[in-house]
């Protein structure tokens, strides 16, 4: 009965107290320093916007253009760089060609390629699209080249032995084998491509989350800043959760 | 190249080393991407669909070998300064933070739930807020990269905290040593090797959001330069910025690396192996 009273205090309580002592050290600013509402609005009038944006639809229109502009390339580089790095991983010859070109473009960060990607389409989504592509595809080629060589050699000679071909061997043993560390990079893959489309509809977009917040912090509606960051946070947490998910339900085999 | 009389060689003679080979099919694979980007460039340059401005890898390297002898030093002072302010002083304070958080029950309990709902809202979402609160100049950068890095950090600082092994702790009370000297040579330098596999992490998701930022709060740096040749529509001053972004995130890590391997040479025991 104790240790349940110690847990409720240690999960329930304290931080419930953290919450508090942030929300009265946000408020004792305010009270302090009489910041006007455009450097620090205080907690409730950002919860009220929260409120009052997600009744709006040129909102929930944000949204839906972020995730959609996300999960368009998020697939499209999960699937491509999962192709290319079971190839880096299987074929000695393609891995030791593929490196220096792959090891090369992963220096350069998916931030910097937003100009360039601006140059080439535009405010259009398939820029968006594109740069998350890129993002998610270095990640993947890394990691899936990694989890495939790292498969327990005695899979792959029992199915060598039970007469797999070389890609029937990577299909139906490596690839599954290496799932759990494929899954695990993927959830990491889609915290930077989300974080790299809010980045890049902050440079050039006709909409999204991004563009919603940049126009808010020029015309010094801050407490839409601050609702728009906790959205933000809270998709990046949601696609997060619905990738460890969809890998535990689909992967759950070990 | 010859192999002792009686004993077979083991590969066959015309086979190269393998190390050479590796260099021939590595340099093979870039000739064949600097063709395809050449082969593109040269495609594309006169149509007029999606990408009709590719610049060939020869104009990229004239426009950064410009870019080198030109304004590329100050750009990359500006850079590397907010970088290594923000990113020493996130290090700093992650892993004070680590440490109080990970060893004093009641604060864990208390604020690590505030870091770890932090944790998904990116430092470049804090980007507007940060312009908002600190304007364009050096403080709002220094801020972001900090944040960047403590976020990243902290999760290593508490782990390593708390990580003590078993054997050492008993050690430990074995020796009789007070809380003072737990904490200076067991505590402290768990947590410092913890941190150090943080910062390199961090490094990134630093160097990161100081191209954000820049490219937001364009004033000075590498990234306000890539913004005003975008500007101009200069696309081979575009990508040779990219360049320059690229070797300095390389140069970064490779000079971690080395101060890593100097610090903790036990870590890189497998490399020795190789040998």
């Amino acid at each position: 009965m104790r240790s349940v009273a110690r847990l409720v205090a240690n999960r329930v309580l304290l931080p419930c107290l953290g919450a508090l002592l942030v929300l009265s050290l946000w408020e004792a600013t305010l009270l302090a320093y009489h910041l006007p509402a455009i450097v620090l609005p205080s907690p409730w009038a950002v919860a009220a916007t929260l409120v009052e944006l997600v009744g709006t639809l040129a909102f929930w229109r944000d949204v839906g253009v972020s995730l959609y502009e996300f999960t368009l390339g998020y697939v499209i580089g999960v699937v491509l760089g999962v192709a290319v790095g079971t190839l880096m991983g299987e074929s000695r010859g393609f891995r030791m060609s593929a490196a220096p070109v792959v090891e090369s473009l992963r220096f350069i960060v998916p931030f910097a390629w937003i100009p360039l990607t601006i140059l080439w389409f535009g405010t259009s989504y398939t820029g968006k699209i594109v740069l998350v592509a890129y993002a998610v595809f270095f990640v993947m080629v890394v990691s899936t080249a990694r989890a495939v060589a790292q498969v327990e050699p005695t899979l792959s000679r029992v199915g060598t032995m039970l007469g797999m071909d070389r890609w029937r061997l990577a299909w139906n043993v490596h690839l599954r084998a290496a799932a759990p560390g494929i899954a695990s990079a993927a959830r990491a893959a889609a915290a930077i491509g989300w974080i790299a489309v809010v980045a890049a509809e902050y440079i050039g977009a006709s909409a999204g989350l991004g563009l919603m917040i940049t126009n808010a912090a020029t015309s010094l509606a801050t407490a839409v800043v601050i609702a728009g960051m906790i959205v933000i946070g809270l998709v990046g947490a949601g696609v997060s959760a619905l990738i460890r998910w969809g890998s535990r339900t689909w992967l759950d085999y070990r | 190249m010859s192999a002792t009389p009686g004993t077979p060689a083991i590969a066959p003679p015309h086979r190269l080393p393998p190390r050479v080979a590796g260099w021939m099919l590595g340099g093979a694979g870039a000739l064949i991407a600097l063709c395809v980007w050449a082969l593109l460039s040269q495609v594309l340059a006169g149509g007029g669909g999606v990408i009709n401005r590719l610049p060939g890898p020869l104009i990229v390297a004239r426009e950064f070998a410009h870019y080198v002898t030109g304004d590329l030093v100050r750009d990359l002072a500006s850079s590397l300064r907010v970088f290594l302010i923000g990113w020493l002083g996130g290090v700093a304070l992650a892993t004070v933070a680590g440490l109080l958080l990970g060893r004093v029950g009641v604060l864990g309990n208390i604020f690590l739930p505030i870091v770890e709902a932090m944790r998904p809202v990116s430092s470049i979402a804090w980007v507007p807020l940060s312009i908002v609160w600190f304007g364009f100049g050096l403080t709002s950068k220094i801020f972001l990269v900090g944040l960047a890095v403590f976020l990243v950090v902290i999760v290593y600082a508490v782990d390593g905290s708390r990580r003590v092994p078993d054997d050492l702790a008993r050690t430990a009370t074995m020796l009789g040593m007070n809380g003072w000297q737990r904490f200076r040579s067991l505590i402290l330098p768990g947590t410092l090797a913890e941190v150090l596999i943080g910062s390199r992490v961090s490094l990134m998701a630093g160097w990161g959001t100081v191209i954000v930022a820049e490219l937001v709060a364009a004033d000075s740096g590498l990234g306000a330069h890539l913004i005003s040749v975008e500007q101009s529509y200069d696309v081979p001053a575009v990508m040779a910025a990219m360049v320059a972004f690229g070797l300095t995130g390389f140069a970064m890590n490779a000079a971690f690396s080395w101060v890593e391997r100097r610090l903790m040479p036990w870590r890189h025991e497998r490399g020795a192996h190789e040998r």
